[in-house]
């Protein structure tokens, strides 16, 4: 294992060292990403200005869940940047996943050091500000378990994120080409995140609660944060099963990412 | 001429062998265009008209932006980038027929084959949920059809000159996501342009975004009348104009340096 | 002496999947799909024994790349065994693969992006290669493959024959018993060629290395393999000497000499005129008869040569004659 992490700490090494190679371009870029990312909230926001509120949340609440989901959404899409399926199905197709397999090191470690893209940061810095804004905005009674509960959200998120991108991936290895499908529960998934869950139709909430549990990871642990009213008349304990979900589905997707490799091996590229 | 339609022909066909992907890419848009919409429905609660968009409207107009994103390609098209990257644009150089319209045969073929086995069905199963506003009149369907045709020539030119930079540097891709991500904020894609502050929404219509994505909507859920339409209608010719002229500048410019440095 | 691959019976089938047609047919694929399936290899049987040179040959398709991803642990054999050393490859890739090296002509094994000096650096902790003899082995690789030139350039920027080279190099710095090469010549320049050529001898005379090599240019059988397995539509059709298979289905070879002037009638015992054009002469004799270094001897003490070149003409001809003819069936 200590070897592992060391050997993914180089791999990662190299590959911020080549993206850094021009850094002037690098923060245009990284910046240029965070102000086009971050239209979106704008775009929100000044829509909600004629409106004053969704779904009874305000601007500042909305910006809680819309940092927070932005925020890990950009952690995970640079961490787990190798199992992004746009580009590990490429990987399958040509071949290069082969590579990987002749070495004499985990493969999960290997794809994991494969890639990482490093001006994630704009998205993780456009997620911190609209989080920051929506702190400031916000009333919330902050006790100890709810400052607490942020940052364990916030690995949760990423976990969850995680696995989306470990399941997508996965999926290539029969589909052999990537499918934009996948984006409705990664990117849409994060979209959905960043709204108070109750606006959406039973059915779209349904999805996002029992096939990609999303809800357990922003909506539910919010209106605890934020004491707020409880339209979906959720039991208490459901706003602190984001810990529960996450891992499962993290171990899940690794399962399932296992049984691809075993089944790559056996049908071939 | 002819060259051009062949062009057109090929590319809507191959357009058509895509199927799961364009399956999977229709169910993706829907899928959207029901989030946007649910938000919509949300932000309106009871009223029924703000800013002089109806409920209906702007729920069609989730469902039109997803509808036509595909048919548009707006915020994701390196197609011409990766030909410079791989080297088939010296043969394509060679061709014929003027590059430009090369590619953009290429892209209404796409953007025809888009439209029919996407954007429409899409836009179908869309409105079996929801209630839409439709064109009222002939007239009203033919201005939407003309300047659906000039927003296609405005995004495809826009594509084609971000995609020149190609031409000049290695790392056009960045470029690529700087100048879609452009596109994608100021077309009105997110939320309707008539939701914003009057300020916002009068300068996202003036630029090439507005044009081709926001202005085309306007007329489908008839949202603008008379002098507006035709300055609509100007806005768009101007830059159809203007970003095809600008893209042959640009290309002069760009094969006189692939020829003097070999690419 | 132990063999070093066990090879038993050894099958792999892929299914081809047909899809249904139209736009509801896309959506039945999700479902129901329909296949073929396609041996790619068939009831496969063989040994290789340590510091062996070994020529797996055969037509396109016939199955090559598929035994060797399955003797590499990267394809799990639909049925029969492999064993190499002591490891059954698929079931233990991550310590067996420590002990090979492995080379696709078709793709790098290097990362794309990384000069080549950095991938080979990452190599070293990849397979925990002692510092000293990691400088061992590059600076000898260095040295035969010259790698110098190019030390520093990314590997995707590197022409075909250098990174065939580097990936060469990547390949054996672990000091791996056994190596496996999958058209480490296609594409390249006769140079290159031969240089590579060159390499692999060194590294199987030197090193006592076991190499099993396909290709599909005679002349690297010729020049380095004694022994060769010829494989079509899965089966293999023969393996055993090279020599013995020339020897046994063809018979000539060809030389070509271009003299320094011309001669009325410059024959030759043992060989055969077919083709004479001024100065240019071709020659074609037979390996049983007289070896090429004797009849050039010969050639060279009766007339002045100006230039002259033994081709393996004649043993294309047989491999040709092999496949196309299925000769080795009965
Ligand atoms: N992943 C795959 N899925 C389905 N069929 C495959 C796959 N890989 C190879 N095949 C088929 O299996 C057969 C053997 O292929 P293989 O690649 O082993 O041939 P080869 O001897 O290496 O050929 P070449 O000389 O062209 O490299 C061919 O008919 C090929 O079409
Ligand atoms: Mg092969």
């Amino acid at each position: 294992m200590r070897r592992n992490l060391s050997l993914l700490f180089r791999l990662l090494r190299i590959q911020i060292r080549s993206q850094l190679q021009y850094p002037a371009s690098f923060v245009m870029e990284v910046l240029s990403q965070a102000m086009i990312l971050g239209f979106f909230f704008v775009a929100f926001a000044v829509t909600l200005s004629q409106f004053g509120d969704i779904g009874g949340w305000t601007l500042g609440e909305v910006a809680l869940l819309w940092g927070l989901a932005e925020f890990s959404f950009g952690m995970m899409d640079m961490i787990f940047s190798g199992f992004d399926y746009d580009a590990f199905g490429p990987l399958v197709i040509k071949g290069t996943f082969d590579q990987l397999l002749l070495r004499p090191v985990n493969i999960t470690m290997q794809v994991l050091g494969s890639r990482f893209v490093l001006r994630r940061l704009g998205k993780i810095i456009e997620g911190l500000i609209i989080f920051i804004i929506g702190l400031s905005l916000a009333n919330v009674d902050w006790t100890l378990g709810r400052i607490l509960y942020i940052p364990v959200l916030i690995f949760c998120q990423v976990l969850f994120f995680g696995s989306l991108f470990i399941f997508g991936a996965t999926t290539t290895f029969w589909t052999k080409e990537r499918l934009e499908i996948l984006n409705v529960f990664t990117y849409g998934g994060s979209e959905i995140m960043s709204y108070p869950m109750h606006i959406f139709p039973r059915a779209i909430r349904l999805l996002f609660s029992f096939v990609v549990p999303a809800i357990f990871l922003s909506y539910f642990p919010m209106v605890y944060i934020l004491d707020k009213p409880n339209p979906l008349n959720m039991p208490v304990f459901t706003s602190f099963l984001a810990p529960f979900i996450a891992i499962s589905m993290f171990w899940l997707s690794l399962k399932f990412w296992r049984f691809g490799i075993k089944n790559y091996q056996s049908t071939g590229s | 001429m002819n060259a051009f339609f062949a062009t057109i022909h090929t590319s809507f066909r191959r357009q058509l062998t895509y199927r799961a992907a364009n399956l999977s890419g229709l169910f993706t848009n829907l899928m959207f265009g029901f989030f946007r919409a649910a938000v919509l429905i949300a932000l309106y609660k009871e009223q029924t008209s703000v800013n002089g968009l109806s409920i209906n409207g702007a729920v069609t107009y989730a469902g039109l932006t997803q509808s036509l994103i595909g048919v548009m390609s707006f915020f994701h098209w390196y197609d011409l980038m990766h030909t410079v990257y791989d080297g088939r644009v010296g043969a394509d150089l060679l061709r014929p027929i003027n590059y430009f319209s090369y590619w953009l045969g290429i892209d209404i073929g796409r953007a025809l084959g888009a439209l029919i086995i996407r954007g429409l069905p899409l836009f179908l199963v869309f409105s079996v949920f929801y209630d839409i506003t439709l064109p009222e009149s002939l007239i009203q369907w033919n201005l939407f059809a003309l300047s659906i045709l000039f927003a296609l020539l405005i995004s495809f030119s826009w594509r084609f000159l971000v995609n020149l930079a190609s031409f000049w540097t290695p790392n056009a891709l960045g470029i690529g996501r700087f100048a879609f991500g452009l596109s994608w904020t100021l077309s009105g894609f997110y939320f309707p342009l008539a939701l914003f502050p009057d300020w916002l929404a009068n300068f996202c219509r003036l630029t090439p975004f507005g044009a081709s994505l926001y202005f085309p909507i306007q007329v489908f859920i008839g949202n603008v009348q008379g002098a507006e339409i035709m300055q609509g209608f100007f806005i768009q010719v101007f830059w159809v104009v203007t970003l095809i002229i600008l893209g042959h500048i640009v290309l002069a410019q760009g094969v006189k340096k692939l020829v003097i440095q070999g690419g | 002496m132990e063999a070093i691959i066990k090879a038993d019976r050894l099958s792999k089938d892929y299914k081809i999947y047909k899809d249904h047609k139209g736009y509801l047919g896309a959506l039945r694929n999700l479902f129901d799909r329909r296949f073929t399936l396609v041996h790619a290899v068939n009831d496969v049987s063989f040994r290789i024994y340590p510091g062996e040179l070994i020529g797996y040959i055969g037509p396109n398709g016939a199955g090559k790349s598929t035994t060797i991803k399955m003797l590499t642990g990267l394809l799990v054999p639909t049925s029969g065994e492999v064993q190499v050393n002591e490891f059954i490859p698929w079931k233990d890739r991550k310590d067996y693969v420590k002990h090979i090296g492995a080379v696709f002509g078709q793709r790098t094994t290097l990362w794309w992006d990384l000069p080549v000096r950095d991938s080979l650096e990452l190599l070293k902790h990849i397979y925990e290669i002692p510092s000293d003899r990691f400088k061992q082995n590059l600076d000898s690789f260095r040295a035969i493959l010259e790698l110098d030139a190019f030390m520093d350039t990314p590997v995707r920027s590197l022409s075909l024959g250098q990174r065939m080279r580097a990936d060469l190099c990547a390949a054996l710095l672990h000091d791996p018993k056994l190596i496996f090469l999958d058209e480490p010549t296609i594409g390249l320049d006769v140079v290159a060629k031969q240089r590579v050529r060159e390499f692999i001898q060194f590294i199987n005379a030197k090193r006592g290395t076991t190499i099993l090599l396909t290709t599909h240019d005679t002349a690297d059988i010729a020049k380095l393999c004694k022994r060769i397995m010829i494989i079509d539509h899965g089966k293999i059709l023969y393996d055993g000497e090279f020599d013995e298979l020339i020897k046994y289905y063809g018979g000539s070879r060809v030389l070509s000499v271009e003299f320094a002037e011309f001669y009325q009638d410059p024959t030759i015992d043992q060989a055969k005129i077919i083709q004479r054009d001024g100065v240019n002469v071709i020659y074609s004799f037979k390996r049983e008869d007289i070896s090429a270094s004797k009849l050039i001897h010969q050639l060279s003490e009766k007339y002045r040569i100006r230039d002259l070149e033994v081709q393996d003409q004649a043993i294309e001809d047989v491999i040709r004659d092999i496949y196309e003819n299925q000769l080795l069936y009965n």
